[in-house]
């Protein structure tokens, strides 16, 4: 099953600071929650884990993340990934566009993330899979000013963390609380 | 319709709303389930399945699976193979996997099985199996299945090019076609019927007990059709030692079959094996989510369904051409002479002489079936293409389609009516069960009240629904599964002081087995039925049977048990002319007592006669009282009804309310009213659930996007209408009670109500055709397509 995000946020930085560490795999990796880079093959191509855990279903994404292009006069890249589940569970592939501007104040960053899911994940997250992939753009966005600021990023995923954020934001937006963003 | 009862509520024989027997232990939690079973030193298994729909196997590593703490084996195709028990047969003359070799077939697909000293460290070594994949893209479109360039998806069958399964086909084209290029009106609609899954509270399992000192299994299994399984194992492990008298299948406490539990899945096979080969008992019970995505599914027809008349109203013939997706392998359990099972049944209630039907099935990557979901094999199929399109004629030229109906009745009087696809009904009356559903429903007054509604800009609708069945499956001629024939049995042994025991070759899964065939004998024989105890599903005591599905045991086993009581009631008139020393003629009989004609004092009752049985038979007569029947019905039997269902729809959100719900059933003459009236409600429920709710969806990948229940809609009491029952009695001409079967009518003749009500409230939006299930969210999208909205 397929979803997509489309994430549009900005940063007090300049565009080429912000440039520096968005077409950089090992940094940008550091931000997404439960990755690693493992092995870096060439300029262009590396080796990764993603655990990404969601109610009873835990999946570890044994893959390789591809730059098929990374144009630095227009800041913009995509990334490809893809990952076989360890176990056998089942696969993740992602496409990733990101796109950069120089905004008054600093730098507008826009995402655009078209992932693709099989096995046991897609059959459990079906209905909740956009809001699972949502919550972890955002906590990505988190990291990554995070991680700009020099400041230290906690990646780790937490099941019951993610489970309880995408239930609050959900039933949240059903029963016409919190709204989500 | 006031049902006679030819006994006192004493005997309650016939006609009686006796309470079920089963009951008492079933409503204080004593009922005996599979999982119920526990043996010494039993093992348990759990499956690992597959992710992806298509995919090669590259590799299985079950190291860390086996460093398990409790983990004492893990079988793999591999280790079936050098017992080649890695195939084996589907009722269908098909090959399915019990465990793959190299390639899986559909998502959660069975790829290995761990076994263990305990359930949950079963569960934790499905978890360390580690499983290298290589995936492939699969074919989830059943058009797409036979396009050029479509992946050949059975490379392990002999000589196959395509992913063709078979064709089949019934009726006259050519005079089908002329009627065709000449009728005044010819309509045509595509008609999809959704794949389904039957959805039993009780999911499926067993405990394979092999004795290896005996060599000898006992299987303990949900299955609906015990002595077929033991049967198919003999042809399956024979090679191995396991021949037919080695085996015994019990099939304990059943909650809920529909359909099923009559395939063999691959667990239950693997878990025989594994016994077998370690000698200790393996229980293999499923989970509910396995049960949902890897178990037989039912429907999955794609209908194109054509209808020729004239304007006056009269229909001609019709012409349906189905696509069936069988997934990956044919698994259905249809008598074996019909591939596409009953559909032919299609023509309905309808007086006409020219039809073609004809039927292609194709193998995607989805799981296999599909077995009859509470219907005679393919005929909810059958009744949904013909009463959608009985409407649609209606509406095209300008007819209520109550009017269209009685039109095109076939009459009373015409039958027994020989069908343009070969059937021949055995009786009816569908004037007077339409006539009786719109009375109770007041027609022409919601009819009126619709044209108000509609002024107002609100959303109503009626739909009808005049079925016909067939069921009983079925006469030796023509009715056999793997060459077996689709007799059924009963024995029935009375004891010394006149209280009995009866066993069949069928096995009840809630239908009340235990009370109504008691009522039958009672019947028959006079002796309380409180008193009959009823046996089925252990195939070392009970006859020979082909089990229950498909409506066959009141029509077949039933039949048999009245037959065998026929037999003990002339050995009876025989002892009782030897005890009252008069001849045979000269005794009357009344349910229970033979009294001498003209001289009622002298007389001897059933149980007085028993006992003369065992202690003072006539000399040269054998002693006992004991009859066994196999009854091979001469025909099938055609219930039938009419359902109205009224719906009213938000004409913002468009959420469908079931206002109310008539249905008026014929199923012959009624052993027990309550139990019909209970498999009538039962069955409606099943009926608007894939009227409304329920369909498998997969993405192009092969994931099943609504696998659990959280995301499968199975109906519950709060989805329920009130349910306004009735009957019409018009027994069969041809069963021995003249009984016809009730168990899935009502399950085949409310989805045409529903989604003609529901189409019929939007036809004023030029809406005439939404698939089943309909929701709101598909109105909403007709509405938005046509701009209504």
């Amino acid at each position: 099953m397929k979803t997509t995000i489309e994430k549009e946020f900005q940063i007090q930085e300049p565009i080429a600071k912000v440039w520096a560490y968005v077409s950089d795999p090992i940094k940008i990796v550091e931000c997404v929650p439960g990755a690693a880079i493992t092995e870096k093959i060439d300029v262009s191509n590396y080796k990764g884990t993603v655990t990404s855990s969601f109610g009873p279903v835990k999946a570890t994404y044994n893959g390789t993340i591809n730059i098929s292009e990374l144009d630095a006069t227009q800041y913009r890249m995509t990334l490809n990934g893809k990952g076989l589940d360890s176990k056998g569970k089942g696969s993740a592939d992602m496409i990733m566009n990101s796109q950069l501007k120089e905004v008054e104040g600093g730098t507008s960053v826009m995402f655009n993330m078209e992932i693709s899911i099989s096995g046991m994940l897609a059959q459990f997250g079906s209905r909740l899979i956009k809001d699972v992939s949502d919550q972890l753009l955002n906590k990505f966005i988190e990291n990554f000013k995070h991680k700009l600021a020099g400041e230290e990023v906690d990646n780790t995923m937490s099941a019951t963390s993610m489970m309880g954020t995408v239930l609050k934001s959900t039933l949240g937006g059903i029963f016409g609380g919190e709204k989500k963003d | 319709m006031k049902i006679e009862c030819k006994t006192s509520k004493a005997i309650s024989g016939m006609g009686h709303s006796m309470k079920r027997k089963e009951d008492i232990r079933f409503i204080q939690g004593k009922g005996k389930y599979v999982d119920d079973i526990k043996l010494d030193g039993m093992l348990y298994m759990d499956i690992v399945r597959s992710p992806y729909a298509y995919a090669k196997i590259k590799n299985i590593n079950i190291d860390k699976a086996m460093k398990t703490p409790g983990v004492v084996a893990v079988i793999t195709g591999k280790d079936l193979e050098k017992y080649n028990l890695h195939w084996m047969p589907t009722l269908m003359s098909d090959t399915q996997m019990v465990l793959p070799i190299d390639t899986v077939m559909y998502q959660a697909q069975e790829v290995a099985a761990v076994i263990a000293t305990s359930r949950y460290a079963a569960a934790d070594g499905v978890e360390a199996v580690e499983v290298d994949y290589e995936v492939m893209k699969p074919v989830m479109d059943p058009y797409k299945s036979t396009e050029p360039g479509a992946p050949l998806l059975r490379p392990d069958k002999k000589g196959k090019t395509d992913n063709k399964i078979w064709h089949w086909e019934v009726g006259d084209k050519k005079k089908t076609d002329k009627l065709f290029e000449t009728a005044e009106v010819t309509i045509k609609e595509q008609i999809y019927v959704p794949r389904i899954h039957v959805c039993s509270i009780e999911t499926c399992g067993c405990v394979a007990d092999y004795d290896k000192v005996n060599n000898h299994l006992t299987m303990y299994m949900t299955t609906q059709a015990p002595h077929a399984i033991r049967t198919v194992i003999a042809l399956v492990a024979g090679h191995v030692g396991l021949t037919e008298e080695k085996i015994r299948v019990i099939s304990p406490d059943i909650g809920g079959g529909f359909g099923g539990k009559v395939p063999v899945y691959p667990g239950y096979v693997i878990a025989i094996a594994v016994s077998f080969l370690v000698g200790k008992p393996v229980k293999w019970i499923e989970d509910r989510t396995e049960n949902l995505q890897a178990d037989s599914f039912a429907r999955d027809y794609h209908i194109t369904a054509e209808m020729a008349g004239t304007k006056a109203g009269k229909i001609q013939g019709i012409r349906f051409k189905v696509l069936a997706d069988h997934g990956y392998t044919d698994a259905s359990a249809n008598p074996s002479k019909f591939p596409a099972g009953l559909f032919s049944i299609c023509t309905g209630s309808y007086d006409y002489d020219t039809a073609f039907v004809e039927a292609d099935a194709v193998y995607t990557n989805k799981p296999p079936g599909g077995v009859a979901y509470r219907c005679s094999f393919r005929v909810t199929e059958a009744v949904q293409a013909i009463e959608r399109i009985t409407d649609r004629f209606a509406q095209t030229i300008g007819m209520d389609p109550a009017a269209f109906r009685f039109n095109n009745f076939i009459k009373k009087e015409q039958f027994p009516w020989k069908s343009p696809t070969g059937w021949s009904y055995d009786s009816g009356d569908y004037q007077l069960a339409l006539k009786k559903a719109m009375d109770v429903i007041d027609y022409a007054g919601l009819r009126k009240e619709q044209i108000e509604k509609r002024k107002k800009g609100e959303i109503m609708g009626i739909g009808i629904c005049s079925f016909t069945e067939v069921v009983g499956a079925g006469p030796s001629k023509d009715f056999d599964i793997l060459g077996i024939k689709m007799f059924d049995s009963a024995e029935i042994r009375v004891h010394p002081t006149g209280k009995a025991i009866a066993r069949f070759g069928t096995k009840s899964q809630g239908q009340g087995h235990e009370t109504t065939y008691a009522q039958i004998i009672a019947e028959e024989l006079g002796i309380p039925a409180e008193n009959i105890q009823i046996e089925e599903g252990d195939t070392d005591t009970a006859p020979y049977g082909l089990g229950t599905y498909a409506s066959r045991s009141t029509p077949t086993a039933g039949a048999a048990a009245v037959m065998a009581a026929r037999k003990l009631r002339d050995k009876a008139r025989k002892i009782a002319a030897y005890l009252l020393e008069v001849s045979e003629e000269d005794l009357e009989w009344e349910p229970g007592v033979f009294s001498v004609k003209g001289a009622p004092e002298k007389k001897k009752t059933i149980q007085e006669i028993v006992f003369a049985a065992y202690t003072n038979h006539p000399q040269g007569m054998e002693a006992g009282f004991e009859a066994t029947h196999y009854y091979d019905p001469p025909n099938l039997t055609f219930p039938f009804g009419s359902y109205i269902c009224v719906v009213d729809i938000d004409n913002e959100t468009f959420e469908i309310k079931v206002r109310r719900f008539v249905a008026i059933d014929d199923c012959g003459n009624i052993i027990n009213p309550m139990i019909v009236q209970g498999q009538v409600h039962g069955g409606l429920t099943q009926g608007i659930a894939p009227a409304m709710y329920e369909e498998m969806i997969y993405d192009e990948e092969g994931n099943i996007l609504n696998g659990t229940l959280m995301d499968y809609l199975v109906p519950t009491a709060v989805e329920s209408p009130n349910w306004e029952t009735g009957h019409t009695i018009t027994p069969s001409p041809h069963h021995p009670i003249g009984a016809k079967g009730v168990g899935e009518s009502a399950t085949v003749g409310a989805p045409p109500a529903i989604a003609n009500a529901i189409c019929d409230a939007l036809l004023p939006y030029g809406i005439t055709n939404i698939d089943i299930p309909i929701t709101p969210f598909k109105i909403w999208k007709a509405m938005k397509e046509r701009g209504k909205i």
